[in-house]
């Protein structure tokens, strides 16, 4: 599928140190410029801002600067009761929020011992191919968008709305679900709500294909990011790169495969590969990731018992004392790996909760080293390519 | 947790190549401050844990230590091994492991930001990485106190009242009695 | 590229035909889903103003506000919230006890002045006050347990063999897994009439530290063992998990306090005396009033005198309730710590009989006095000195004394209290035939439900609307009592209905002996006639004022005799404050 590369003969890039890796260049030479972008949203990666170096239009160094959106959610959560965090987590990744409610009640029962009833494992992996699947969505939109194929977003952002009326109607809530909550779930599925998901499935799936043929066999877009951002397999793991960003460089690794949770190996699916390694590549897994999302959605609502509780009864959650204890727990959500690390000191506040975000790594680390050589305007959709989410870096 | 630290020397923790127990397929190692470095890389040169899941620090601020965490995973095991090492919080400073991975470099730099630990010789480990302009002490400290932050920062919003229950029915129902002294 | 790549986007022109997705606003408007988390909605009439929704808001967004007028069991309070800061995490509305907390799925409302996004749900007029739809608990999700941890009892087969205490108790895990269960709201501290700090002390059980709890439950009641076990509970009955399902067994935790520290260890636990100041209390009667004035005037450094009728202290909680309730043990123990700090007993003292009142009142800086309800009621009927009539309370005080009650085969109580309960069951426990007449229905009982509950159980026979007409001298039996059936008359809104004998019915019961337990009387005959004259007020009470100051100088007077609540919990918080009285009267009070 790799028609080109591009390394563009262009430039004359200044020379590189081979201790640091980072070019050696003289600002005052006129040579250079700096140009700032964001702390807009290029594209929909969230608040972060670039600080490039550039020779011309091409970008000679990058510099990631966050903090736009940091709340000290960690922070936070060091003074407040475990049923006080529950609200506090899912604002830590704003397109999908479910991964945070769920890592958190797994981690927090995991510490407590707590056993939840089998059908709160059906609908928590429910929501988090719905919440896969609404974020997808939106990225989809995020990546066109950054070539300017801004229809494409308003198709697929639509349908991402659709998803976010299904959440309402199962949660209350649009984007902040706090549907996941230590012990189960907080309620059961509406009356009738596989069939409407069901509706909003198909018409999503009929959107998808409208996206392949506009998106992917398009021309421009092809010509775009095909070349952009190659993660070649050797840096996947130096990088701690994880998700579609390792996949669309053929690396076959999937936590909901590898250390199946939940319900995942009860469900019958396959990791999504691509050997290209580029935006392109990368845009391929994704969609065919959406794709996988439906697909798992449709299965669940298939197999998950219909009856039954979905929800273990707590100690009193006003004061509840959680054993001491640590604990790591990781899901595969659309961008890579995330998790939370969650120790708690015996009492009823917890000790410490880090989240990890696989944008920790993608944003910025890994940008820093993508963005050399890449064209000013290619950089949103170079950005776009990694999705990454800011929040879940500054937490 | 605090209590129970104990600490294995690198040549016991090397012979017994860290099996991760059941299902969770996670298993927390403690090490030296002066051999987490060494055998961090053995780790991912001969054990196989190619990837830094991620690295944080606990307070514990009773004990004066950090406990920093490396968190690192195995992808043929598939096996998440935990690494701590305690260090004295007093002048808190740690070998970096930026030369292994990249972004550890990253990790470092917010550390040393949010729990004021130096990494020396991790690149950019000074710069302020979340925090531009902060001039207070690293906030993730335990000793940093975000009630009083906020309460000395912003101003609460006024027309604000609340009563206690008990104290406000106790003034209702029987202000005078003579009860409890 | 292919010529696919070229073509291939134009393929989607066609989707130029198809419908907008948007809505059009105004014309359009789309509801929130049913569960959807809106404005708050609360239904003022349910709401308890608990705090319980501001306990748990983790934003700080809920004040509690003066809405309502302050009764028992509802502070009158209400939440308001500043929806600046709620994140509509609807964990108000989950952990609500009352259930009274909802939401509604209105969330549209544009408005340029912040401060009406700051109101009180239910209170303030809203358009959404009556929406059915929106967040509301889900059946089968609950952060609150409703039930009870189940109390350990002797099975009604067991217990009616013997007087061996029914209730056993809870233990560690049992105890910690109810006081679980609080949500420490504190509504039950104004109910209680010692005002114990109930929160308080179940927050000791969960953190498993018995010293520090039995800290707390004596600063407001020296006699927890006592009442851990026959408290009339009245916090229970306010209790805001009650509006869940069962109140928080607060008498039992109390109890369980108690239970696991032994009498020995009290000294190095509870306050010390203050030093001797000198100055002396005289205190007539040895029950929980009395007992309590005596505990903490000690407390402060007075010399305390205890003057009792009966052979040994503590009133009615010895000789007025039955063994299997409350063990003589355990009223020991409470009794036994008071007079480890150097409170003197004098038994068998009675007064106007073996002390002149005179004489106390001239040798003691104050008197105070409990001697509480001792005059049996009688039923006024005929032939009720026939012998085989003995009063409920003389049974159960002959009961103390060791005696066996003459009672025969078959017994019929008289009335529906706590005592008639007692007396009926400790009947049952000599082998009696057991019925309990009661002039109204069940539900006028004043016993506690409970007792009704167990007395039945244990084979008593209850017949209501029953009213006893004369009693008569027996072939085969010693007794035979007439009844007549009555009908409940109303006597207009507001007003317990009376019970009006039914002309002509008349039914009769042989039985070997009747038992009236239809409430007592003081008895003050041991006072000088124009001191007593200027005691006794209204309805037979002793009139006293927040201190229980009589109007006599020097005189003080708690327990039944001087407050209508008549239970020892109340005796107890009248010594308490007593004691304080005495203490601001004779210029030794510090604040």
């Amino acid at each position: 599928m790799v028609e080109t590369v591009k390394y563009d003969p262009r430039s004359k890039f200044p020379p590189v140190d081979a201790n640091s890796g980072k070019s050696v260049y003289n600002l005052l030479s006129g040579k250079y410029m700096k140009v700032w972008q964001g702390p807009q949203h290029p594209g929909i990666t969230g608040n972060m801002s670039l600080e490039l170096t550039v020779c011309g239009d091409e970008i000679i160094d990058c510099k990631t600067h966050v903090g736009y959106l940091h709340r000290g959610f960690e922070k936070l959560m060091e003074r407040r009761r475990y049923i006080q965090c529950f609200p506090l987590v899912c604002r830590i990744c704003v397109p999908e929020p479910d991964f945070n409610e769920y890592l958190f009640a797994e981690g927090t029962e995991e510490l407590a011992g707590i056993e939840i009833p089998e059908k709160a494992r059906w609908y928590r992996a429910l929501t988090l191919e719905m919440a896969r699947l609404a974020s997808f969505l939106m990225w989809i939109g995020g990546q066109a968008a950054a070539f300017g194929m801004g229809t494409i977003g308003q198709w697929t952002v639509t349908m991402r709305d659709y998803v976010l009326d299904l959440f309402e109607e199962l949660s209350g809530g649009r984007i902040y679900h706090m549907y996941i909550i230590p012990g189960g779930v907080r309620a059961d599925l509406p009356a009738g709500f596989a069939l409407r998901v069901e509706q909003t499935l198909a018409q999503i799936w009929k959107v998808l294909d409208d996206v392949e043929l506009a998106l992917m066999y398009n021309a421009v877009f092809k010509k775009r990011a095909m070349g952009l951002g190659v993660i070649t397999p050797s840096i996947v793991d130096e990088y701690g790169i994880t998700g579609p960003n390792a996949r669309g460089s053929g690396i076959q690794r999937d936590i909901r495969k590898d250390n199946p949770y939940l319900v995942y190996d009860q469900l019958e699916f396959s990791i999504v590969t691509e050997t290209g390694g580029d935006a392109y590549a990368r845009t391929w897994v994704r969609l065919r990731e959406t794709r996988q999302s439906i697909d798992l959605i449709r299965q669940m609502l298939e197999i998950m018992p219909t009856s039954g509780p979905f929800f273990q009864k707590l100690p009193n959650v006003l004061h509840w004392k959680i054993p001491g204890g640590q604990t790591y727990k990781k899901a595969e959500c659309t961008r890579g790996e995330y998790g939370f690390f969650m120790v708690s000191d015996g009492t009823e506040l917890p000790r410490r909760i880090y989240v990890r975000g696989p944008s920790y790594t993608h944003a910025v680390t890994l940008m820093e080293k993508l963005a050399v050589n890449v064209n000013i305007a290619d950089t949103a959709g170079l950005m776009v390519s990694l999705h990454t989410y800011p929040p879940e870096i500054e937490r | 947790m605090a209590t129970e630290r104990q600490e294995r020397t690198i040549q016991e923790v090397k012979d017994s190549d860290p099996v991760c127990d059941g299902q969770a397929g996670l298993k927390f190692v403690h090490v030296g401050a002066d051999q987490a470095v060494a055998y961090i890389t053995r780790l991912r040169d001969v054990q196989g844990y190619t990837h830094l899941v991620f690295f944080t620090a606990i307070d514990y601020i009773e004990d004066s230590i950090f406990r920093l965490t490396y968190m690192v995973h195995n992808y043929a095991s598939r096996q998440d091994l935990g690494v701590q090492v305690d260090i004295p919080r007093q002048g808190a400073t740690m070998e970096s492991i930026h030369h292994l991975w990249p972004h550890a470099a990253t990790y470092q730099r917010e550390l040393k930001e949010m729990f004021g630990i130096d990494f020396p010789g991790s690149p950019g480990v000074d710069d302020s990485f979340i925090l531009e302009g902060w001039t207070g002490i690293p906030p993730m400290r335990r000793e940093f106190d975000t009630k009083l932050y906020s309460e000395q920062t912003y101003f609460p919003r006024p027309g604000r009242v609340t009563h206690d229950t008990a104290a406000y029915m106790k003034e209702k129902l029987y202000p005078s009695e003579a009860e409890t002294w | 590229m292919s010529l696919k790549d070229i073509i291939a986007p134009f393929s989607v022109w066609k989707r130029v035909f198809e419908k907008p997705y948007t809505n059009k606003k105004p014309i359009d408007t789309r509801p929130g889903a049913p569960r959807y988390r809106g404005f708050h909605v609360n239904d003022l009439d349910t709401c308890i103003g608990c705090g319980t929704c501001e306990e748990i808001c983790q934003n700080v967004a809920i004040d509690m506000v003066p809405v309502r007028e302050t009764r028992h069991g509802d502070s009158g309070l209400r939440p308001k919230m500043d929806y600046g800061r709620c994140c509509w995490c609807a964990l108000c509305v989950d952990i609500c006890p009352s259930g009274s907390l909802g939401m509604s799925n209105e969330y549209l409302w544009v408005d340029g002045d912040p401060e009406v996004f700051r109101f009180i749900p239910g209170h303030d007029e809203k358009s959404w006050n009556d929406s059915e739809l929106g967040y509301r608990r889900a059946e089968g999700y609950d952060l609150l347990e409703g039930s009870r941890v189940p109390m350990p009892m002797l099975s009604v087969e067991e217990s009616q063999k013997s007087f061996v205490e029914m209730v056993q108790g809870y233990s560690k895990e049992q105890a910690k897994a109810e006081a679980d269960r609080c949500i420490a709201c504190g509504i039950c501290v104004a109910t209680c009439p010692a005002h114990m700090q109930v929160p308080e002390y179940i927050k000791a059980i969960r953190d498993d530290d018995m010293v520090e709890g039995l800290r707390i439950v004596y600063q407001a009641n020296p006699l927890p063992a006592s009442c851990g076990r026959v408290c009339s509970h009245a916090c229970e009955y306010v209790c805001a998990m009650k509006h869940k399902g069962e109140a928080i067994s607060i008498r039992w935790l109390k109890r369980y306090i108690v239970d696991q520290i032994y009498l020995g260890e009290y000294s190095k636990i509870l306050h010390e005396c203050e030093p001797d100041n000198g100055k002396k209390v005289a205190i007539i009667g040895s029950g929980p009033g009395g007992l309590s004035a005596a505990y903490y005037l000690r407390l402060l450094g007075y010399a305390v005198t205890i003057y009792d009728a009966n052979e040994k202290a503590g009133g009615m909680l010895r000789y007025g309730i039955p063994e299997y309730r409350l063990p003589y043990d355990q009223v020991e123990k409470d009794i036994e710590f008071i007079a480890s700090l150097g409170v003197e007993f004098r038994q068998n003292a009675r007064i106007g009989v073996d002390v002149d009142f005179l004489d106390i009142y001239g040798h003691n800086d104050a008197v105070f006095f409990s001697t509480g309800l001792s005059d049996p009621f009688g039923l006024d009927i005929a032939g009720e000195d026939l012998p085989g009539v003995v009063s409920g309370l003389d049974l159960l005080a002959d009961v103390t004394h060791g005696k066996t009650p003459d009672i025969g085969s078959s017994v019929v109580v008289v009335g529906g209290g706590n005592v008639a309960m007692d007396a009926a069951r400790t009947s049952r426990r000599y082998g009696a035939e057991v019925t309990i007449l009661y002039r109204r229905r069940e539900a006028d009982m004043p016993a506690d439900s409970e007792e009704i509950h167990e007395a039945r159980g244990e084979g008593c026979e209850i017949v209501v609307q029953a009213i006893p007409l004369r009693i008569e001298k027996g072939t085969d039996t010693r007794l035979m009592l007439y009844w007549g059936k009555a009908e409940m008359v109303s006597d207009g809104p507001g007003k317990r209905p009376r019970p009006v004998l039914i002309e002509g019915s008349e039914e009769v019961i042989a039985c070997d002996t009747v038992i009236p337990a239809i409430g007592q009387a003081a008895d003050l005959t041991f006072l000088p006639q124009d001191i007593a004259s200027r005691l006794v007020g209204k309805r037979g009470y002793v009139e006293v004022d927040e201190f229980h100051r009589t109007p006599v100088a020097k005189i003080y007077a708690g327990g039944d005799i001087a407050n209508p609540k008549r239970d020892a919990i109340s005796a107890i918080a009248n010594g308490h404050s007593a004691a304080k009285g005495i203490d601001i009267y004779l210029g030794n009070f510090q604040d």
